[in-house]
């Protein structure tokens, strides 16, 4: 199966919505064809564009603050409700309903200015007690306190009526971009039952939802700027594979997240657009380093060592992906560009195995799932190639359901994923601090706790961008992840369609800018 | 099978309307109603068998590794937290008590709620009768084509159409339902243009063009159909070698008049039993059918269900596909006994 909720869950962690003040405009990357992306005509008013979302029967949900394993649902909730913040491309936070946001000098407490004009869909403009109460909601959800890292309930207040404070248990230089994570507004007091009627401030208006389809119609009165299309209908799709043949067909106008092997399908295809999404989706192999066989260093560096990383962008991400340098966070504007791309050596691999005195007489398990497209294939091609190196991995492919209860985070050596990757400090936070819930390769440096402690502490943006440099050597030298490269998002467009948004993960939701040639 | 449902009709001894009486009814009003109080016995077995199948995806499901709490949580959720959405859903009590309490709700038709907070009955309001229509247009179609092939192989037993008939239905038999799916969306959608690729749904949840339905209906309908023309085919061989057929043959009446009246009625009942066994099929088919073509039925549903270890949802599609499979059943095994009376 292509698709299931966790790839869609980090996909989604990370809400890369893209920037619609920033972010258009800023060129089509590294789109092979068309101008789905860019495009220097004269957008045109008016169309409805009908897009392919992945998502499933089963998962349906209108919560804005709820669990979003559907990519389809996440499409329709961003268009219809703002976030505080969105992506972007640099810096990697940009403004939506929150105009602009300034820090206390301890970096703990944080303004953020709502949006002049901004209104619901009802005609009723948002005020601060609106977002309060929906921040609070989003905080008391089960995931509440990673959502909203290190801000209690408590702590999220009004200052008039266009002012929301957040204070932070500690200081925190990044807190906008926590704000990316779903701060969805919806109107002061909803009820959880009245959710699925709440009105939106989004550059579009509900029409119709219906079992994971939905239509929406532009809002004339956004504050956010002229949105061009009259509607957009979303249809849910459980696979990529009739989505991309629903595009092909001419049925839908856009196939969102249509993945590698779509792409390569519509290739022969002139009226079809493919646009690339760079830093997309990391999916790292992950070395214990609390204990087990590759608690040692010098075991971890000699199998960053004998992975052949082109081999691996070419044959699991059929070419659509970038070589990668074992740091996650490859899409920050501070990501560590200096730092020297390791490559194959298996002569120093077999050198640091005998070193470490690593039984190559073993062979040692990678855990696996099919939970997204090409994560299997990775780790059979990557056992294939450790072998060379003399190290003996037997690949084991586990449903997902008993992956995420059994292995991940206790496993020695498993394949993970995550969807957001423009943000060093996202990681640093979530998988690599000692103690941080989600720390997958149980990794504790007290080097890089200090750094990265002091980088969230500096308000200064040079001198925390060298903080974020030296975690990214740290975790370049010792971490246990091994990263080899990076996944493209591919979406696919008709020729007629412009204006679509390049940014990765969830980047690709941002449809208020795009129209259609006539 | 369908053919051991009602094993024993037309025996007096097995009549539960027999006893039941202190007047011997007239004999047609006894029959009727001793047919009625079988139908209502087979349908009584059947819930119960019903019931059994459901305590098994209860258990079944249980057993599996993971449950709905862990399969549907986020990766921020700490262990406190996982417990507290394990308690919302009431996976901490016996999966024997949770079977009972949705049991208890199903004569009102509530079939519980899903992992996601989602009634399960909205969740399957629109999507089971999709599916239904989506197998129901295929098993009817399936009925024509495998009667229409059969008889007009069997007008001529070894003839060019019964031999181009047995051996096509043979071949298309042995091609499972997403082959032929695929290879139907390439040729008459892909390359042609001809038919839409995907189901698309308007604001109520049903398809929004008719045309939508032709390439899952073939798709289903196709492996089926070869199927039941080679049952259909046997049955009419058989019955064309009874004493009355050879009568009505020698008294000279003409070959479609013999194969109408006088063979496909004898052989009707096989050819039932034969769809309805397909029934089944259709109704699993569609599942894998309804994937290849987006097509918003239980399929999609029930997959993920599976995924989300959401007990409910796939008791829920059990039910109802079940309820189905069991009229379709029923109504096969009345066919075949009203036949078989009505030639003794």
């Amino acid at each position: 199966m292509d698709l299931t909720r966790r790839r869609l869950l980090w996909a989604g962690a990370a809400l890369t919505t893209a920037s619609v003040l920033t972010a258009c405009g800023s060129g089509a990357g590294d789109q092979p064809a068309g101008s789905a992306g860019g495009g220097s005509a004269k957008p045109r008013k008016g169309g409805t564009l009908r897009v392919g979302a992945l998502g499933r029967a089963s998962a349906v949900t209108r919560d804005p603050h709820g669990v979003q394993s559907n990519e389809s649902d996440y499409l329709i909730i961003s268009l219809v409700y703002d976030a505080l913040t969105v992506p972007g491309a640099r810096p990697n936070t940009a403004p939506r309903l929150a105009a602009s946001w300034e820090a206390s000098a301890d970096l703990r407490t944080w303004k953020f200015r709502i949006a002049k004009g901004a209104k619901f869909h009802d005609g009723s403009p948002v005020t601060a007690k609106d977002v309060v109460f929906s921040l609070k909601r989003l905080r008391a959800t089960p995931a509440g306190a990673s959502r909203l890292p290190g801000i209690e309930a408590k702590n999220i207040t009004a200052e008039g009526t266009d002012t929301v404070v957040l204070v932070s248990d500690y200081a925190n230089a990044e807190l906008p971009l926590l704000t990316r994570l779903t701060t969805f507004v919806i109107p002061d007091g909803t009820s959880d039952k009245d959710i699925a009627k709440a009105p939106g401030t989004g550059p579009f208006k509900l029409d119709w939802f219906r079992d994971g389809n939905a239509r929406l119609v532009r809002n004339d009165s956004w504050y956010g700027g002229a949105v061009h299309l009259d509607a957009i209908e979303v249809k849910i799709f459980e696979s990529p594979q009739a989505m991309a043949n629903a595009l092909l067909a001419g049925q839908i106008d856009v196939a969102s997240n249509a993945g590698a092997i779509a792409a390569r399908t519509a290739k022969t295809r002139g009226d079809v657009q493919t646009v690339r999404r760079p830093n997309d989706m990391a999916m790292p192999i992950v070395m214990r380093t609390a204990d087990g066989p590759f608690a040692d260093a010098r075991v971890r560096e000699a199998l960053r060592l004998a992975v052949d990383r082109e081999a691996m962008v070419k044959q699991v991400l059929s070419g659509y992906g970038s070589v990668a340098n074992d740091i996650l966070g490859t899409g920050d504007p501070a990501y560590a560009k200096q730092i020297p791309q390791r490559a194959r050596d298996l002569a120093k691999a077999r050198q640091l195995l005998k070193e470490a005195g690593f039984d190559t007489s073993r062979t040692y398990e990678l855990y696996t799932t099919e939970d997204i497209s090409g994560l299997a294939e990775s780790a059979t091609l990557f056992a294939t190639q450790v072998r060379e190196a003399g190290v003996r991995i037997k690949v084991v492919k586990q449903e997902s359901a008993v992956f995420w209860d059994k292995t991940w985070l206790k496993g020695d050596l498993y394949t993970t994923y995550w969807g957001t990757n423009d943000s060093v400090v996202f990681f640093a936070s979530k998988t690599m601090v000692s103690g941080s819930a989600q720390n997958e390769a149980g990794w504790k440096d007290t080097a890089f706790d200090t750094a990265y402690q002091k980088a969230i502490g500096t308000a200064d943006a040079a001198r925390r961008t060298q903080l974020l440099q030296k975690m990214q050597q740290i975790e370049y030298d010792s971490s246990g992840y091994l990263l080899w490269g990076m996944a493209d998002g591919v979406d696919l467009a008709a020729a007629k369609v412009h204006g679509l948004p390049t940014l990765p993960g969830y980047g690709r939701v941002q449809l208020e800018k795009a129209w259609l040639a006539s | 099978m369908a053919g051991q449902l009602i094993p024993d009709i037309g025996e007096p001894a097995a009549l539960p309307a027999a006893s039941a009486g202190s007047r011997p009814a007239p004999p047609v009003a006894a029959r009727l109603a001793a047919r009625a109080g079988l139908v209502v016995l087979v349908v009584l077995k059947r819930a119960a068998l019903l019931a059994t199948l459901l305590a098994v995806v209860f258990i079944g499901v249980a057993l599996l590794p993971g449950d709905a709490a862990s399969a549907t949580s986020e990766r921020g959720e700490s262990a406190a937290d996982l417990a507290r959405r394990r308690a919302r859903l009431g996976l901490d009590r016996p999966v024997l008590e949770r079977f009972w309490d949705w049991m208890s709700g199903l004569p009102t038709g509530n079939l519980g709620t899903s992992a996601h907070g989602e009634r399960v009955s909205s969740m399957l309001a629109t999507a089971f009768p999709n599916t239904l229509v989506l197998s129901g247009t295929a098993l009817v179609l399936t009925a024509l084509l495998s009667l229409a092939f059969a008889s007009g192989a069997a007008l001529r037993p070894g003839g060019r159409l019964d031999r181009i008939v047995g051996g096509a239905s043979t071949a298309v038999f042995a091609v499972p339902e997403f082959v032929v799916a695929v290879g139907l969306v390439l040729v008459l959608s892909l390359w042609t243009g001809w038919l839409p690729a995907v189901t698309l749904t308007d604001g109520d949840g049903t398809p929004a063009s008719w045309t939508m339905l032709v390439l899952p209906v073939l798709a289903l309908t196709i492996p089926q159909a070869g199927w039941n023309t080679r049952i259909a085919r046997a049955a009419l061989a058989d019955e064309a070698r009874a004493p009355h057929v050879e009568a009505a043959v020698l008294d000279g009446l003409p070959p479609h008049r013999v194969m109408l009246w006088h063979v496909l009625p004898g052989a009707l009942p096989t050819i039932a039993t034969g769809l309805a066994t397909s029934s089944g099929v259709l109704l699993g088919g569609a599942v894998a059918v309804e994937t290849i073509f987006n097509y918003p039925g239980v399929g999609a549903v029930l997959a993920s269900a599976v995924a989300d270890r959401d007990t409910p949802v796939i008791a829920g599609v059990t039910v109802l596909a079940g309820a189905a499979i069991t009229v379709v059943l029923l109504a096969a095994d009345l066919l075949r006994d009203l036949m078989t009376v009505g030639r003794r």
